[in-house]
């Protein structure tokens, strides 16, 4: 599983990271977590609020800091 | 490795900057004591003023329109699809909504040039984005004046509309593929949130208002305590967003403007009466001109302008360069020049930029000699 986090470095960007990969962690998946700060990579794929996270390649969530339960539950699907 | 050291040289700087500052101003002398003093007479006058009932509220508020407010309704009346008349006086008013603070600006400029209305709408929302928002009309009502707060609102964005169309006819370009948004399910029904936004605009407005003390009083308390009581009865999870949210406004722009306070303090009392009259003073047209141009490349930080604008203003800058500063200073500076040259092109990007120091100026002007 791969997902990505898009924002462009800002605080809620970074702790949206976190919590993802906090998340990850927590539910002992062999997910990657990578970070997608390039701007015009991040509109390629149509994403209007970041931060975003995309698990393979669908955005899941958008706007918004997940909650660590939020979060887990994307990753679970 | 490589950032490492960049950050380590950085904060190098900055303490030697600070070191050679202390070493070399001669605190003695009256002019740099008086220059001091201002500074922090204007936080004296900030904090007693305009904290609680203005940036407080306008913090909640903030937080609120982005945990509570659902924006894919509003982005979709930004979609390829849009038809103009909708689309361009939405993207020049829904930065109030969309974008809360200024770091979202990019990202949804980018997301409605791209794959949304096309250039024109997302340069109307570029230009407005920044400058209608609740806590910076409020707080430029409550510190300066509402009738300049009011013609900020009402000359950012029928100027967005007009820079938007002008760079749509000179460029004809549409996008398309739509937004990927995707928010999550567990949200209060619209009339809750818009009961408890109303709640808090409320509470913010008559904060604002002269009107008899105990009016007052009884009105904020009674609106204060049912945004308690709502938002007692949200769901934890929600409950924690929204004030996490509201938080997170605080901690971005009260430092930074708080030491723009302070340096707006220090400007009115160091720079001289006569220099600031003879740039920016009157209404003439290269006094406007000037605080266009000066707007748009100098950075202010988000709220900061409105104590510059302040301190400017009582040392004899006239309202229609103000406006001018107002409107140029929030859309564009230096850094954000560079992105968006970078996003748009060298030809966009200029032509922009041209229109927006020619906007800007043009409304100052008729501001200034009209009213």
């Amino acid at each position: 599983m791969k997902i990505e986090i898009f924002g462009s470095g800002c605080p809620r960007c970074k702790q949206t990271e976190k919590i993802m990969k906090k998340a990850v962690e927590e539910l002992g998946s062999d997910a990657e977590v990578d970070k997608v700060t390039d701007m015009m990579a991040i509109m390629e794929k149509g994403i209007v609020s970041t931060p975003a996270v995309a698990i393979d390649g669908k955005i899941v969530l958008s706007g918004k800091i997940p909650s660590i339960d939020e979060a887990k539950r994307l990753i679970k699907g | 490795m490589e950032k490492d050291l960049k950050k380590e040289v950085t904060k190098f700087g900055l303490l030697a900057t600070g070191f050679l500052v202390f070493y070399f101003l001669p605190f003695g002398s009256q002019y740099v004591q008086d220059a001091i003093i201002s500074g922090f007479t204007m936080l004296g006058s900030y904090a007693r003023e305009h904290v609680l009932l203005c940036l407080v509220p306008a913090f909640f508020i903030a937080g609120t329109i982005n945990v509570f407010i659902r924006k894919d309704a509003i982005l979709k009346l930004l979609g390829p699809d849009a038809r103009k008349i909708i689309s361009y006086p939405i993207a020049a008013v829904s930065g109030g909504i969309l974008a809360v603070c200024s770091c979202t600006i990019l990202p949804l400029f980018g997301g409605i040039y791209k794959r949304g209305a096309g250039l024109g709408p997302a340069v109307a929302f570029l230009f407005s984005g920044p400058a209608i928002n609740v806590a910076a009309i409020f707080l430029t009502g409550s510190a300066i004046g509402w009738e300049i707060a009011l013609v900020r609102i009402v000359g950012t964005s029928t100027s967005a509309i007009l820079i938007g169309l002008t760079m749509h006819s000179i460029f004809r370009e549409k996008g398309s593929g739509g937004f990927a948004t995707q928010e999550s399910d567990d949200q209060i029904s619209w009339p809750e949130a818009i009961g408890f936004l109303a709640l808090q605009m409320t509470f913010l407005i008559v904060g604002g208002l002269a009107i008899d003390p105990v009016v007052k009083a009884s009105i904020l308390v009674v609106s204060a305590g049912a945004v308690f009581v709502m938002a007692v009865r949200f769901k934890g999870e929600l409950r924690n967003q929204w004030l996490s949210e509201t938080w997170d406004f605080a901690k971005k722009i009260l430092p930074y403007l708080f030491f723009g306070v302070f340096a707006a303090g220090i400007i009115s009392s160091a720079l001289p009466q006569s220099f600031v009259e003879s740039l920016l003073g009157g209404n003439r047209l290269s006094s406007t001109l000037f605080a266009s141009v000066f707007g748009a490349f100098m950075y202010f930080a988000t709220l900061t302008e409105v104590p510059i604008v302040q301190s400017l203003m009582s040392l004899g800058m006239g309202k229609g360069p103000a406006l001018a500063l107002f409107m140029a200073g929030n859309s564009l500076s230096l850094p954000s020049m560079i992105v968006i040259t970078r996003l748009l092109g060298k030809k966009r990007a200029f032509t922009y930029f041209g229109l927006v120091v020619v906007f800007s100026t043009f409304w100052g002007f008729i501001y200034g000699n009209l009213f």
